[in-house]
């Protein structure tokens, strides 16, 4: 019942937003109280209305883990179809997202602002929306960190959390600034591969332009493939030419034979490699280094330890 | 008899002029017999093992030749490279088996095109054009999926599969074909081989949705990759090539006689049933394990069998043994390209040989046009 | 002796019986005609008996059913030359002609032997395609076509031959050469007989020794041709005055003729 009412309301809400919207009426007379707005990261004013925002959905999984880090996930009424973190987002209702998708699921769970990646390809579907009175909200989509914290400040505005938004940032920032301060004292420069897909199907790494990248300066390691731009194929000789001290994989393990870790280390001709004779080779298990969130900085930490060793000062 | 044909040539003859280019091409077969001979093999074989030099010694990582002969003069005599000897690792346990891959791969995709073209009668047909490699990939996927496996031996529930399924598939078209066009025309083959690979690609993505954690796995498999084969993916292939390319081979004669038709085939003697199905089986074979390895890879089996015959003409006899070795050189040297055009980057094979083969084939096409 | 005999011969295409309970002999020496109106199943006859289309009833090759023969053995007693012809490939006439001894090399490694050479050197002699021989096959006329297969199927040497309408490309002076040839063939030696489908009925009964005459797939007539064509029979078959209307054809030439 309570959900019927909230539907019928927000349909008001949107043919009201619409009525604005094409009678450019004076706004003063429509909304008694202060409209907010907020600059999303396409650089695109979004008006909010002035109720709190009390619905929303977050199509890519970085837009879910923010809001969760921002304890707005109450607010939650639907959710891309990848968002898998934390496991709780599980069990909100999933709507297609990328290119499948679907203006008629969104709208059926009524949202009043929907957070999308400004990758999200379908720029007619997402101005239907709009048209129905929801609140598109361009979200992150870009490798650097700078990028993330102001992803982060804007779910935040959105979600009237700019305190929690704030405290967050901060613990990055202070997170990350540790790390780098601790890596100075570390003497030698290492050098790291990441590896993003197994030698099985061709190996693809992170190059410059991506977290992994940004991250491993900060704590002082040269990524060996910073030559190469994005996440890219690039040749199996090329890795033993570069000799990494350190390998760290994100390969997913699917409980059946080898580990990512395991299958790197077993693999003929890598033997010589630095990292496979001292047994430098991890596994980051669950996207941490490869999501604009918070967990960034779980990420930088572990990257630290498998750089410099679990006790390293 | 004689007599009364002399008129005749005389008119003949001057027709025949115009059309000469076809005779100077296949005067040479009538002199030396059908097949090639020793000088000929002798070629073949040194072009693909200067092919086989060449892209040993160049790929991403710059090795001096004089490193490279070093390097092949003490695998050879046995000593065991010191430990810290990346070029060594490289060379031996990367370049060269993958190398030896791509050009088992090579030969054995355009031959079972050679194959498929005489034995259909069609210039276009290949085990991509008429759906065996999507088949091939179909049943791959599905072993991927529901995780079939033979626990003994590693591979060989893909390879199985992808053998079955591709046979399957071959089997499916050419039934449909014969239903739809007895004279198998090559529209109708073609035809159905796209709406084929078309339902196939769809029946993938569907298993794909459903495999949930698995779905990394199957969407990097039909990505299909020889990057990371060694040395027991290029036996694996050689023997292939050794059991069901002999058997090709074997059958240049009765692909001859196919190459002309079905119908005169079964006339002249041959057991066009036994021939079919042998042939039919050994390139689904082939095709079925060069998938499970290397993806599918398009263009291979359709444009070196024309390259090929545009060299020794249609007789099967020389075109097997020219498509065998054309396929090694042209996918080594596809290979060589995708390793080093945008070095450290590497681009997939199919994007290599798709690129190339399409503006081949298209040449390849207008000339036929011309010619005939 | 009896070369070939057909026992109560019906084709189906699907559902539809297109001949019907078909019977006849051909004894050495003799040359069959097939005749009758379009539709009448004389190529689907000729099919069968090639085995090119499932069949039911009986077809004996000197006595032993078709259907056990070994392709080779099949190939070395009946051997067909089909209506039209279409080759997508470049191989030469002397190629195709050489496919024509298939049945008697079949081995893979194989080399042809003396005589395989000489048989093609004879076939492409008496077919007139010696000139052409190293000519690629595409790019021979209808009529050089069909002569170049008819040399293969002279090189293999059946003792029976099929011919699907043999005439179909050629302008009247082949018509002509093609049909002596034919004949000097079938007297060349002992135990030969021919077996085709002619839709020229002056042709037919000018050169055939028997004939079979069809309609709807079912026998009208069979025997030797002059019992076979009587105007009778043919009126029948044809539903028209095939007399009539060949003499009519006759009478400007013979008109010019006079004058």
């Amino acid at each position: 019942m309570k959900r019927f009412r909230v539907s019928v309301l927000s349909v008001m809400a949107a043919a009201a937003l619409l009525l604005t919207a094409c009678a450019k009426a004076p706004e003063q007379a429509q909304t008694p109280q202060e409209t907010r707005t907020v600059t999303d990261m396409r650089g695109r004013e979004i008006a909010l209305g002035g109720a709190p925002v009390t619905r929303v959905i977050g199509l890519t999984p970085s837009d879910c883990e923010i809001l969760y880090a921002l304890g707005a996930q109450d607010a939650l009424v639907g959710r891309g179809e990848y968002c898998d973190y934390p496991a709780a987002v599980v069990s909100i209702p999933a709507v297609q997202s990328n290119y499948e998708l679907n203006t008629e699921q969104i709208l059926a769970l009524a949202p009043q602002v929907l957070f999308v990646s400004d990758m999200e390809p379908s720029d007619e579907r997402l101005q239907a929306l709009e048209a129905a009175g929801i609140a598109v909200v361009m979200t992150n989509a870009h490798y650097e960190i700078d990028a993330v914290y102001q992803g982060i400040a804007l779910i935040g505005d959105v979600m009237q959390k700019e305190a929690e938004a704030d405290a967050v940032i901060a613990q990055m920032q202070a997170a990350f600034d540790a790390l780098a301060k601790k890596a100075v004292q570390q003497g030698e420069k290492k050098t790291v591969y990441f590896e993003v897909s197994p030698l099985e199907y061709g190996l693809w790494t992170a190059g410059a332009g991506t977290f992994m990248d940004e991250i491993a300066k900060m704590i002082g390691a040269k990524n060996v493939f910073s030559d190469v731009e994005g996440w890219s194929e690039i040749s199996e000789e090329q890795v033993l030419l570069r000799n990494p001290d350190v390998i760290v994989t994100i390969g997913m393990y699917d409980g059946e034979g080898l580990t990512p870790a395991e299958e790197i280390l077993s693999r003929t001709g890598w033997e010589n490699v630095t990292a496979v004779k001292n047994g430098a080779v991890f596994n980051l298990p669950d996207n941490e280094l490869s999501r604009p969130v918070p967990r960034l900085a779980d990420g930088a930490r572990m990257l630290y330890d498998f750089v410099y060793g679990n006790d390293a000062a | 008899m004689i007599l009364c044909m002399g008129t005749t040539r005389h008119k003949r003859l001057d027709r025949a002029q115009p059309s000469s280019k076809g005779t100077a091409r296949l005067s040479r077969a009538e002199t030396a017999g059908e097949g090639f001979g020793a000088a000929a093999y002798i070629a073949f074989a040194a072009v693909t093992l200067l092919t086989l030099l060449l892209c040993v010694c160049a790929g991403s990582v710059r090795i001096p030749l004089s490193e490279t002969a070093r390097i092949c003069l003490q695998a050879i005599s046995g000593k065991r490279a010191a430990q810290s000897d990346t070029l060594a690792a490289i060379l031996l346990s990367m370049r060269l088996p993958r190398v030896l891959c791509v050009a088992l791969t090579g030969a054995s995709l355009s031959l079972c095109g050679a194959a498929m073209q005489g034995l259909l009668k069609n210039p276009l047909a290949d085990g991509s054009t008429l759906g065996v490699s999507s088949g091939a990939a179909l049943g791959a996927v599905l072993s991927i999926a529901f995780g079939i496996t033979i626990p003994a031996i590693p591979l060989a529930g893909t390879m199985g599969m992808a053998m079955l399924f591709a046979l399957l598939s071959l089997l499916l078209i050419l039934t449909l074909a014969y239903r739809l066009d007895y004279s198998l025309s090559t529209n109708t083959i073609l035809l159905l081989g796209v709406i084929y690979s078309m339902f196939v690609s769809s029946i993938i993505a569907l298993i794909t949705a459903f495999a949930g954690e698995k779905v990394r796995h199957i969407t990097f498999w039909t990505m299909g990759s020889l990057s990371g084969s060694g040395y027991r993916e290029a036996l694996i292939l050689l023997a292939a090539l050794a059991v069901c390319g002999t058997v090709l081979l074997c059958s240049a004669r009765e692909l001859n006689a196919f190459a002309l038709g079905e119908e005169n085939a079964r006339h002249i003697g041959v057991n066009v049933r036994r021939v079919k199905l042998t042939v039919l089986i050994c390139v689904s074979a082939l095709i079925g394990v060069c998938v499970s390895i290397g993806g599918t890879i398009g263009f291979v089996g359709l444009v070196t069998p024309h390259m090929a015959r545009l060299l020794t003409g249609p007789n099967h006899k020389r075109l097997l043994p020219a498509s065998l070795f054309g396929g090694a050189v042209f996918l080594m040297l596809a290979d060589l390209l995708s390793r080093v055009l945008l070095n450290p980057i590497e681009l997939p094979i199919g994007v290599v040989t798709s690129l190339i083969g399409a503006i081949l084939f298209l040449c390849i096409l207008y000339r036929m046009r011309r010619i005939v | 002796m009896r070369l070939l005999e057909v026992e109560h011969l019906a084709v189906s295409y699907g559902k539809h019986e297109i001949v019907h309970d078909v019977g006849f002999s051909l004894e050495a020496g003799r040359w069959l005609m097939l005749i009758g109106p379009n539709g009448a199943g004389k190529s689907t006859i000729l099919n069968a008996i090639a085995g090119g289309i499932a069949y039911t009833g009986v077809i004996r090759y000197r006595g032993q059913d078709m259907r056990t023969m070994k392709p080779g053995a099949f190939a070395k007693g009946v051997g067909m030359l089909a209506q039209n012809h279409y080759v997508e490939y470049a191989f030469s006439v002397a190629e195709v002609v050489r496919l024509g001894r298939y049945a008697y090399a079949p081995g893979a490694f194989s080399r042809p032997s003396g005589e395989d050479t000489a048989m093609v050197q004879k076939a492409l002699a008496l077919t007139g395609m010696e000139a052409l021989s190293s000519q690629a096959v595409p790019t021979l006329s209808g009529g050089e076509l069909q002569r170049a297969f008819l040399a293969q199927l002279l090189a293999q040497n059946p003792r029976v031959l099929l011919l699907d309408e043999p005439t179909n490309h050629l302008d009247p002076l082949y018509q002509k050469q093609l049909f002596s040839l034919l004949l000097e063939w079938l007297h060349a030696e002992e135990g030969r007989a021919i077996l085709s489908v002619v839709h020229d009925l002056k042709l037919a009964r000018s050169y055939g020794t028997d004939a079979l005459l069809l309609k709807n797939g079912r026998t009208l007539a069979n025997g030797a041709v002059e019992t076979v064509f009587t105007k009778d029979n043919l009126n029948r078959a044809y539903d028209m005055d095939v007399y009539a209307w060949m003499n009519a054809l006759q009478r400007p030439w013979d008109e010019t003729e006079k004058a």
